[in-house]
């Protein structure tokens, strides 16, 4: 254990110190100064916008901290093979796995939480310039919808490590993360148009339709933690909702955490 | 202290089927307390065959193990430090707190740890930039560094994969001394080089490694008991495994 | 030499580079544009492309819709909008309400716009229905709905309906089912849509949405004078006026009313007031 959190720890320092976290921070501000501005052009739900801002901005700048910070800690240890330092102590492959992984846990949760001070500081100032357009406002979805943020980006960081764990660069970790975000993002809205695709007036055949159904268990179902239009329009969440959500998310972290454990197992460093 | 018994590592080259013999039936022990110099040119199979050692590679045939213990366990590496060939660490991290990981992975207590990076920081010179990240670092002070990390939990047995690459003259006097050290403290060194100085000034027993096969072990002073010189007893093996350099 | 020569060369490319920038714009605006379309890509797919960012997609179709709208504000050429152009305003709505079927400004924007000046009613009836299934807490869409059944549609019984769904609804103001008595035994249709109106503009916030309605209001308490007048010099004179100048010259009234349309209000055959401007 202390050789799991040993690992953590130095992901975690190594991650926060990153350059690049300064970047996505700086551009999550404009972002965030920007709301008071597209809000302001909003006629009447002006609340509803403030919080789809702020909770995109939240949410994307998370995405890039998980693609461009996240694989780069693996990849540093696997390209730049860093990775010596740490596979000459005591520990087994499957500690590495899991120290780096909570560290970058870590990273996403220390990240996430000082983001969404920023982004709930926006919403407020927003609130204080309109105050009358602002029906419905509620703050413990938003909160809830930061939360599912976090476990949708810890279960998309985990893939990173499944596929850092056999692919030989870097740059295909990045393509097959970007793949799984996408698929794992519009997945629902794919099956459900394949599975009535009158609605838009194209013939779908039954091969793509089953394709399309094998993915839907495959892949995560990323779109399961996106609740920010709930957030916005104050709507209530149900707490087995919650529950099955989160349950989720914890299955297939694992899953995919001790798939990576024993790709990477029988990795070599030549 | 280390035994490798009958190693062969192949490895395959490219996309097409060429493959490398990287070692052949490598079979090799090293002596508790003695410096063993592993001498062979460029892609030889020194790192591969201290790879192996460290668990980084698996052998395709073969066995090796140090103290006793099996080198795929991960126990084996409580009492192992390993100093790689140019060595990479993470780059914001201090060497303080490079040594306190390595430490606490290791299984030590903090207060060890605190004690220990204390007395290797001095020893390796780096007390003055114990708290700058070790992106600011030179070559050579990341090496130190690297030694540092090798030695802070006081392993029994030390592999260094060409411990003085790229050191100054200063910094290449610091290793040896602390290899002779580590000797007087009856610890085991196992290191490689291609450097035949080196090798003549730190070793008690030499094998010279050519084309993955081993050629030659024998005591250093027996070899140079006459009037050969390392250096000709170098090439005349690299000779005979027919020029032996595979690029 | 070495040092100034960077130094040189910029100094003559400025120059060049301010004046081709003129050029370069003249020759932008001046390149053929294309037939002009309606089509908006269908929702679903739309839906599948935002991924998880649907809310904000909603957004930024709603305000590219808005700012397309009011960048017609300068035209001169009545209708302001060509018919594509209308098509493509109700598509982006609609394409807006498939990302989020909760968001309140494109009904309302559509209620605005697309009722009066595009006539769509039925378009933005089905927009609205949307909405009214979504947003069940808000009693205004259902009222919409019921005032374009009535004023555009003439369907009395389905504005009736709608409005009695309206009156179910939180906030509901009290005179709804009233109204729907109203119009299920159609009483003057006129004096209905004013009551409507005068609902419509205390709702109102926005002040060109105001003054739109209320130069409404203004043209049909207008008309409702003439209707009343013509009814009393029927009662007086056995038959309706032939033209609204006899009411005046019969001393049934003193002056006809302005249209605030910039119109004038006559009277047709079969004896209902109209006017030349048609409210537009």
């Amino acid at each position: 254990m202390t050789a799991i959190w040993a690992i953590a720890v130095i992901t975690f320092k190594e991650g926060i110190r990153n350059r690049a976290i300064y970047g996505i921070s700086i551009f999550a501000l404009l972002l965030l100064g920007a709301n008071l501005l597209i809000s302001s052009m909003i006629m009447q739900e002006v609340g509803k916008v403030a919080v789809d801002m702020a909770l995109s901005t939240v949410s994307f700048a998370g995405l890039l901290l998980v693609l461009f910070v996240g694989i780069n800690l693996m990849a540093k240890d696997l390209d730049k093979k860093t990775i010596y330092m740490v596979l000459s102590r005591p520990i087994s492959r499957p500690q590495y796995i899991l120290g780096k992984f909570f560290g970058m846990a870590l990273l996403i949760l220390a990240t996430i939480s000082i983001l969404s001070i920023f982004a709930i500081i926006s919403i407020f100032m927003v609130k204080l310039s309109y105050p009358g357009y602002f029906s419905r406002f509620s703050w413990p979805p938003i909160l809830l919808a930061i939360s599912f943020i976090t476990i949708s980006l810890i279960l998309l960081s985990a893939l990173t490590f499944l596929f850092a764990s056999f692919s030989s660069t870097s740059f295909i970790t990045l393509i097959l993360t970007i793949v799984s975000y996408i698929i794992g993002q519009s997945i629902m809205d794919v099956k459900a148009l394949v599975e009535a695709p009158q609605a838009v007036g194209i013939q779908v055949s039954p091969v793509t339709v089953k394709v399309v159904q094998a993915a839907y268990y495959i892949f995560p179902n990323l779109s399961i933690f996106d609740i920010k239009l709930q957030a916005a329009h104050g709507l209530p969440i149900s707490l087995s909702y919650i529950f099955w959500a989160v349950s989720y998310g914890a299955v297939y972290t694992c899953l995919t955490i001790i798939l990576a454990s024993i790709i990477f197992r029988r990795r070599e460093f030549p | 202290m280390i035994k490798i018994e009958g190693i062969s590592k192949e490895f395959k080259e490219g996309i097409g089927s060429r493959k490398v013999k990287a070692l052949e039936h490598l079979t090799l022990e090293i002596h508790k307390g003695e410096v063993f110099g592993f001498l062979g040119p460029n892609g030889a199979g020194k790192s591969t065959a201290i790879k192996i050692l460290i668990n980084l590679i698996s052998p395709d045939i073969g066995y090796a193990s140090i103290m006793g213990k099996d080198v795929s366990a991960k126990d084996t590496r409580r009492h192992v430090g390993y100093l790689p060939e140019n060595p990479y660490f993470y780059d914001y991290l201090t060497a303080e707190e490079l040594l306190w990981f390595g430490g606490r992975a290791s299984g030590l207590s903090p207060s060890v740890i605190k004690e220990r990076t204390n007395e290797l920081l001095n020893r390796v010179n780096l007390q003055a930039a114990r708290k700058r990240q070790l992106r600011t670092y030179s070559k050579g002070m990341v090496q130190r560094a690297g030694i540092a990390l090798a030695l802070i939990h006081d392993p029994d047995v030390v592999i260094l994969d060409e411990p003085m690459s790229g050191l100054d003259p200063i910094g290449r006097k610091m290793v040896g001394d602390i290899m002779m050290e580590l000797k007087a403290q009856g610890k085991t060194v196992f290191f490689s080089s291609h450097i035949l100085t080196d090798i003549e000034r730190f070793c008690n027993r030499v094998g010279i490694i050519v084309g993955g096969k081993l050629r030659l072990v024998d005591r250093l002073d027996n070899l140079l008991s006459g009037t050969a010189t390392l250096e000709n007893i170098f090439l005349k093996e690299v000779e005979k495994a027919g020029g032996g350099i595979e690029i | 030499m070495q040092r100034v020569l960077p130094i040189i060369l910029i100094l003559l490319l400025l120059p060049i580079h301010v004046s081709i920038i003129s050029k370069v714009t003249e020759g932008k605006k001046l390149l053929p544009k294309g037939e002009g379309t309606s089509y908006v890509l269908p929702p679903p797919i739309l839906k599948i492309m935002a991924l998880e960012f649907d809310g904000l997609a909603s957004d930024f179709l709603f305000l590219q819709g808005l700012v397309f709208f009011g960048s017609t504000s300068e035209r001169k050429e009545r209708p302001r909008l060509k018919e594509w152009e209308w098509r493509w305003f109700y598509n982006i709505l609609n394409a807006s309400t498939g990302l989020d079927p909760y968001f309140f400004d494109p009904y309302y924007v559509a209620q605005a716009h697309l009722t009066w000046e595009g006539n769509m009613p039925r378009e933005t009836n089905t927009l609205l229905e949307k909405g009214s299934r979504y947003r069940d807490w808000e009693w205004m869409l259902p009222f919409y709905i019921g005032f374009n059944h009535f004023y555009f549609l003439q369907e009395n019984e389905k504005a009736a309906f709608y409005l009695m769904d309206a009156s179910k609804r939180q906030g509901a103001p009290s005179l709804l089912p009233q109204l729907a008595a109203r119009l299920m035994y159609k009483a003057n249709r006129t004096e209905n849509a004013i009551i409507f109106l005068q609902e419509m503009i205390k709702r109102t916030d926005d002040d060109a949405l105001k003054k739109m309605y209320e130069t409404r209001l203004n043209a049909l308490k207008g008309i409702l004078f003439l209707e009343r007048a013509t009814a009393v010099y029927q009662d007086r004179f056995g038959r309706r006026p032939e033209r609204l100048d006899d009411m005046i010259t019969k001393n049934v009234i003193r002056e006809i009313p302005k249209d605030p349309y910039g119109g004038e209000f006559y009277i047709d055959k079969d004896g209902t007031i109209k006017t030349t401007s048609e409210l537009r």
